[in-house]
């Protein structure tokens, strides 16, 4: 009954987004009940396999490559998460995708995509792990691809890069399998003791935190955030990418390896984290576009993820794992509230909203909550979660921390702004009759935006149940829940946060716009370049791939117009001059023929009697 | 049995101009057609009625030694296929009901002399067939009585005379030096003295004389021009049949049974054959005129066939052979489809065509199925011969002309590509809108030969080992 009901989880989405496509275009109703039932069946089945153990193997190709599922704390964790998502999200396109063209291709979309996340979590066969995964990639181009004109070249920019970190996760599970001799994940335990352990722990670590949109692998989503249907971005970077990316490097630092603190590798995962933090959040302050802004948040905040989890220790884990879930919540709340903004105005520009908050107040509420989360303001959730980060962070070294504390500086300014310059200050003129959103939409905000209170103010109802199970064994006792142990950290947060909001006044005093608070951080000196180059895409690795490819593209070119040449140039006009030679002296002249024969035997003659 | 194949042609053509002409003339078609039939049915049927007649009877009546081989058998299927086919062309082109008679007349004692060429075993009886069958050549060649087919047959006439000079020159070099003119004889009277100047120019005057006759360069002077020029028919047999019976097989005859394979007549062999492959095909890159080109294509494929011979091993032979067969049918097959072409077009300039493969599909397809052949593309039988000669000369050791039969196989394969874009393939000149498919007696031919050149090429592989054994007795004779 478990292993159906565990086959279900994976079959019901992949069936009913299949039909979405199958179905004709006039069932639309039908479509979107079909979407609503297929992600609440999901849901319900989470809720039923929740805290269920057990190991399901179906036999496929051949001894060694079954398609074995393995269901336990984690697994069951993700496929709640994936379930709520999932749900909430379908039941807010619903509402925001009307009157938009490809829909029923963007739902089944949607359902194959939970589908195959599910697949994800639940494998445990390195091989089956891959087909989900890869499956992943070619839905997030379709996703994209149905978004506004500019879609198609951002969904093949996503399909690029994200391609590429798969090929390198592809490599990173070919090299472990070879190193272990198996595919069953629960069955690999590698030390990282030599070159190709590490090589081929960087190679998955590259997959997960891609997926995770970890720089330098982030640079698709800012334009996704722009060009992709909204509740992609709510349902996809937002969420389950992160529990995508999260989840498996969570995997393999706990279960592939034996990662250990204080190794290079756990260095190495920490520099990405407060890189990504600081950089993705400095690109957040200046932006000018609700959507844009949130998806640089969305990069930044997994830093926090892989910097916890790269401490390598208990406590670092449990608050990456704690973040993960957190920013799940948060962003696609954040997300949404932009989407109902969009739906309700039709833009998502600052510079043509402002003073909405008494207009969509339920909007402005869910927004409020969740930009408190996100800021890591007590007692919502983000705050407790970045506090277990920082406490890890400052074990391993002080810069660890102060990245991480300035990251949460920018990130309280920059939602400082945001709420500002969308919800305050002036009514647009254009916005005078803009209303609240359909209840449908409001819906899944206010839930989540309750989530995100209750995991804060009930922190040990998520630790205690959901994330320290995961690392049973490992926490040698500790537990993480209740206020955070550190005081002297959670006076400095405060402080940060206080920092953050004079940070705000001034500015606004400053410039006399909410929008324009942070001008003298675009504007400062030695930043206004880097700004200004930044805008420009000078620092996309993308764009650097791109040029080098055409580099490539170009020498290669050369070469082949050169083989060009000589095949098809010189060896047909040497081919052809020859040929109208011998056709010349063909001239018809029998004698000349004769001629011919006479010498010709005369050589064979000669021939004959010398040798 | 089988000197009653040289016999019944001959026989034949006697009895159809016996009185009562008005009959045979009806007859000679069906009469010619079922003495083809006959001569491939008894290759092929070991068990037919007529294997059983006892040949020495018969062949004691002309007093010449007569043998039969896997070599000849090969010939003597081609002969018979080829001029089945001639018949047919004919019948479409030929409109005179006497001109009819005339060429079937002709026909039969062509098909007589080649029979007698690849039965007979003494070489004065080869050298009066050769002579026969060349005469007839001339007659067929000229058969329209027009000014270029006149030349043709000019220049065929007097390059085959210079060859006739030789060969009778080395005849009787060789009677000199041996007292007889049979092949064994000749043979073990060679081996006794071995290497003298007279024996060498024996050799080389038989040799050249054989090139000039099978049109291998610098000796083929005449071919082209007697090709391009003769009637459609008459291209068809010379170029299916009769350069390789008269000049080819005599050659493979000679070096089997008289001269023997030493290094330095390999090496001639080779460097011949390679020459011509490969210049063949380079002269065939930019003609312009369709039955000018493939016939530079036969000088290619000649050269194929002495690139197999040179190798002097059962390999190289049976590779030599199968490819004069495969020769006989996608060569018979491309004149025919030229033959077509020019008669609906009312010209054999290739820059003229265009996209006629929409107007003429049974002559476009069959024209593909016999290039493509030609050029040694699996699955179609061409590929096999020239597989097994390449491969005889890559393991005889001669590796630098496997390397140079490659590359003639990639030159094959350019100039009927390009044959067939300007031909088939394209757009349709709009002068030529209106043309129709040949009739049904060329278009029965066309698909025979190319159901035989797919046929053959899908189920050779099925008796390939027992073909090429079976010239082990060719050598060892």
């Amino acid at each position: 009954m478990t292993a159906i009901a565990l086959l279900l989880t994976i079959i019901i989405p992949l069936f009913s987004g299949v039909g979405m496509f199958i179905f004709p275009q006039k069932m639309r109703r039908v479509k979107e009940a079909l979407l609503i039932l297929s992600s609440l069946a999901g849901l319900c089945l989470s809720v039923f396999l929740f805290k269920q153990d057990f190991t399901f193997n179906l036999p496929w190709i051949g001894p060694g490559l079954g398609l074995s599922f393995r269901m336990y704390n984690f697994s069951a964790f993700m496929l709640l998460s994936t379930g709520f998502f999932g749900f909430l999200i379908a039941s807010y396109s619903v509402v925001f995708m009307q009157g938009k063209k490809f829909v029923s291709q963007f739902y089944g979309y949607f359902l194959l995509c939970l589908g195959f996340s599910n697949g994800v979590f639940l494998a445990d066969n390195l091989l089956a792990m891959l087909f989900f995964w890869e499956g992943f990639l070619v839905l997030i181009f379709g996703m994209i691809a149905v978004g506004n004109k500019d879609a198609f070249k951002t969904a093949t920019k996503a399909f690029i890069i994200v391609g590429i970190t798969d090929l390198c996760l592809m490599a990173g599970i070919a090299l472990t399998a070879h190193l272990s001799g198996t595919m069953v994940i629960s069955s690999i335990n590698l030390p990282l003791n030599n070159t190709l352990a590490n090589l081929a722990f960087i190679l998955l670590m590259v997959g997960a935190i891609s997926k995770g949109g970890a720089m330098p692998f982030h640079s698709w989503i800012p334009d996704a955030a722009i060009d992709a249907p909204l509740p992609f971005m709510s349902l996809i970077p937002a969420a389950l990418e992160k529990l995508l990316g999260i989840y498996f490097l969570t995997r393999i630092a706990l279960d592939l390896f034996q990662f250990t603190a204080h190794s290079a590798l756990s260095t190495l995962l920490m520099v990405v984290g407060a890189l990504t933090i600081i950089l993705a959040v400095m690109m957040a302050l200046v932006q000018k576009d609700y959507k844009r802004l949130l998806s640089y948040h969305a990069i930044s905040q997994v830093g926090y993820m892989i910097l916890g989890i790269g401490t390598a220790l208990p406590v670092g884990i449990v608050g990456g794992i704690f973040h993960m879930i957190n920013n799940a919540l948060y962003k696609s709340g954040l997300f949404l509230t932009a989407g109902s903004v969009e739906k309700q105005t039709g833009t998502t520009n600052l510079e043509k909203l402002g003073g909405l908050g008494r207009k969509m107040p339920v909007t402005f509420g869910c927004f409020l909550i969740t930009a408190f989360a996100i800021s890591g303001v007590w007692p919502f959730n983000g705050f407790f979660s970045k506090e277990l980060v920082y406490d890890a962070a400052i074990e391993r070294g002080w810069i660890f921390y102060l990245a991480a504390v300035l990251g949460s500086f920018f990130t309280a300014a920059s939602f400082l702004k945001l709420g500002h310059a969308a919800f305050l200050g002036k009514l647009g003129s254009e916005n005078t009759k803009t209303k609240e959103a359909h209840w449908s939409m409001l819906f899944p905000m206010a839930v989540i935006a309750i989530v995100c209170v209750v995991f804060g103010v009930f922190n040990q109802l998520p630790l205690n149940h959901l994330i320290q199970p995961v690392l049973a064994g490992k926490l040698a006792g500790h537990n993480f829940s209740g206020f955070p142990a550190s005081m002297k950290l959670v006076v400095i947060t405060c402080v940060v946060l206080f920092l953050a909001l004079v940070n705000h006044i001034l500015g606004v005093r400053a410039k006399g716009s909410g929008l324009h608070a942070l001008d003298h951080i675009r504007y400062a000196p030695g930043l206004a370049k880097i700004y200004d180059l930044a805008e420009k895409r000078f620092f996309d690795p993308y764009n650097w791939g791109l040029g080098l490819v055409g580099i490539i593209s170009r020498i290669s070119l050369g070469i082949d117009r050169g083989i060009n040449w000589l095949s098809d140039g010189l060896t047909v006009r040497l081919a052809y001059g020859f040929s109208s030679g011998i056709r010349k002296m063909h001239t018809g002249n029998y004698s000349v023929y004769l001629a011919w024969s006479l010498v010709g035997m005369l050589v064979i003659f000669g021939f004959l009697v010398i040798f | 049995m089988h000197a009653l194949l040289i016999l019944a042609p001959f026989l034949g053509s006697f009895i159809l101009n016996l009185p009562f002409r008005k009959v045979n003339k009806r007859l000679s078609f069906g009469v010619c057609a079922a003495l083809f039939l006959l001569q491939m049915a008894v290759i092929l049927i070991p068990d037919f009625g007529l294997n059983k007649i006892n040949p020495a009877a018969l062949a004691n009546i002309f007093n010449f030694d007569l043998g039969v081989d896997a070599l000849s058998k090969v010939m003597l299927f081609c002969i018979g296929l080829v001029a089945l086919v001639t018949l047919c062309t004919n019948s479409l082109f030929l409109k005179d009901s006497d001109d009819k008679f005339n060429f079937i007349n002709v026909l039969l004692i062509a098909v007589s002399g080649m029979n007698g060429i690849v039965l007979a075993k003494d070489i004065f009886s080869l050298y009066v067939f050769l002579e026969i069958t060349a005469v007839a050549s001339f007659i067929l060649i000229a058969f329209n009585r027009e000014e270029l087919g006149l030349e043709g047959a000019f220049k065929y006439i007097l390059l085959s005379s210079i060859a006739t000079v030789l060969m009778i020159a080395g005849i009787a070099l060789f009677f000199l030096v041996s007292g007889s003119t049979h092949f064994a004889a000749i043979h073990s009277a060679l081996l006794a003295q071995d290497k003298s100047l007279l024996i060498n120019l024996a050799i080389a005057l038989f040799v050249s004389a054989l090139f000039i006759k099978g049109g291998l360069m610098p000796f083929h002077g005449w071919l082209p021009d007697a090709y391009s020029s003769a009637p459609a028919a008459s291209s068809v047999f010379l170029a299916g049949i009769v350069t390789k019976a008269a000049g080819v097989y005599v050659l493979i005859r000679i070096l089997v049974s008289i001269a023997g394979f030493s290094l330095t007549l390999k090496s001639v062999l080779l460097f011949v054959g390679a020459f011509s492959a490969i210049i063949g095909a380079i002269a065939a890159l930019t003609q312009t005129d369709f039955k000018r080109m493939l016939s530079y294509s036969s000088i290619s494929q000649i050269g194929y066939i002495i690139l197999g011979v040179g190798t002097g091993t059962v390999l190289g032979l049976a590779g030599a052979a199968l490819h004069i067969f495969n020769h006989a049918v996608f060569k018979s097959l491309l004149f025919m489809n030229s033959a077509a072409v020019e008669k609906a077009l009312g010209t054999r300039d290739i820059s003229k065509m265009g996209g006629l493969g929409s107007q003429m599909p049974v002559t476009g397809l069959t024209s593909v199925l016999g290039s493509l052949s030609c050029a040694g593309i699996p699955p179609l039988a061409g590929f096999w011969s020239k597989l097994i000669i390449i491969i005889a000369l890559w393991s005889a050791g001669f590796k630098t002309y496997a390397v140079i039969a490659i590359l003639g196989s990639v030159l094959t394969l350019a100039y009927f590509l390009s044959l067939q874009r300007s031909v088939f393939f394209g757009k349709l000149n709009a002068e030529f809108k209106n043309i129709k498919e040949a009739g049904f007696s060329l278009l029965f031919p066309m698909i025979l030969l190319g159901v035989i050149t797919l046929g053959v090429g899908i189920f050779l592989p099925l008796v390939l080992d027992k073909f090429i054994l079976s010239f082990n007795a060719v050598l060892g004779g």
